[in-house]
């Protein structure tokens, strides 16, 4: 792609980005969302960060993978629960690239 | 204009004396650090996918402004890693269009949340902190408000989260861009992002409703994770808050059959 396409690359990504993100705080006084709705959506956000770290967790190579030579799934059992007992997310994401890279090389 | 018994910001500006007003200018800054120091653990996770982000650009072959560029206009990290590919194919511009809207298709939801805490806002301003809504961000704005009713301190706490997210995220991905071809990939820099999310999320699945739409949306994350465009992690949020509801129904809602039994 040319530089020109880049750009126009950018541009409507950017469109995308608003599209979804702006649309609903521009013309959502104008429609009504359903109690029952809204209260569902409490549990959206909830949903969505499992929906996005879990596959990180248990993929590994293509396919699920629940053996001890998946280093990410090893480094998340012990960083969660070092944050269970620690509550310090620093020092949770400081063990856990420390144990994801023994097992990685290790494995 | 949303106005309720509670002063509004703006109408104590204008309407009170200057020591009233400096009150709440104080009451916002302090609004506004009280989001940035709820945001900041999970800063560290956030700058390490605006790196992987950033890196990725650089690798794909995109020259320093045009990865620059797009880290401080398009905003939306997972897009921008799913545009990459197509652009080295050189895919037709409507697929990568396409492609980003599926990908963002989450913040929908999210935006029908929080969009109604700030219906009271001039339309720039709804247009620009609609743009800045980040996944994480928007995790600790529900827990600190999970009311619509307006509140003082609301909105600065909300640009605190904002603002502190944007930046971790851009010095990440700036750190990326030049530091792109330094960093192996197999080093997996990204997995930080990840346990950064775990933290955020363990303290919610507390909550027996949040626990069970989580499980279920994890085993729908897993089943369709070979899905084009994302489409699975939009499934899994469906299906997990419409099992978060059904528990929620059979098991804490006042007068349910239940109750008094559990």
């Amino acid at each position: 792609m040319n530089d020109m396409d880049i750009w126009l690359v950018i541009a409507v990504l950017t469109l995308g980005t608003f599209l979804t993100r702006a649309t609903f705080w521009l013309v959502g006084h104008h429609i009504t969302i359903p109690k029952r709705v809204n209260e569902a959506l409490r549990y959206a956000p909830a949903s969505a960060l499992a929906a996005i770290i879990v596959p990180d967790l248990l993929i590994h190579h293509d396919h699920i993978d629940v053996s001890l030579t998946n280093p990410q799934l090893i480094a998340g059992i012990v960083a969660g629960v070092f944050f269970v007992y620690q509550r310090s997310m620093l020092g949770t994401i400081v063990l856990g690239m420390a144990v994801f890279s023994v097992v990685r090389i290790a494995s | 204009m949303r106005q309720s018994d509670q002063t509004t910001p703006s109408d104590l500006t204008h309407s009170s004396p200057a020591e009233s007003a400096e009150t709440q200018s104080e009451m916002q800054k302090r609004a506004f650090r009280e989001g940035v120091k709820a945001g900041s653990p999970s800063l560290i996770g956030i700058a390490a996918w605006g790196l992987v982000t950033g890196i990725a650009m650089i690798k794909s072959g995109l020259t320093l402004v045009q990865a620059l560029g797009m880290t401080f206009i398009v905003f939306a990290g997972s897009a921008q890693l799913a545009a990459l590919p197509l652009i080295v194919l050189t895919a037709p511009i409507w697929v990568i269009f396409l492609t980003g809207l599926m990908i963002n298709l989450r913040f929908v939801i999210f935006s029908v949340i929080i969009a109604p805490h700030f219906t009271h806002l001039k339309v720039w301003q709804k247009a620009f902190w609609g743009y800045m809504t980040g996944d994480v961000s928007m995790v600790y704005f529900m827990s600190r408000f999970p009311s619509e009713q307006p509140e003082p301190g609301k909105f600065d706490y909300m640009k605190g989260l904002f603002v502190a997210n944007w930046t971790a995220w851009q010095i990440g991905s700036v750190a990326g861009i030049f530091l792109g071809n330094l960093i192996p990939q197999s080093w997996g820099v990204g997995f930080a992002g990840t346990l950064a999310i775990l933290c955020v999320l363990l303290p919610m699945v507390l909550k027996r409703a949040t626990l069970v739409g989580v499980i279920a949306a994890s085993a729908v994350a897993l089943a369709t994770f070979h899905w084009p465009y994302k489409l699975g992690v939009l499934m899994a949020v469906i299906v997990g808050m419409l099992c978060s509801m059904a528990w929620e129904e059979w098991h804490e809602r006042p007068g349910s059959v239940s109750e008094g039994k559990s």
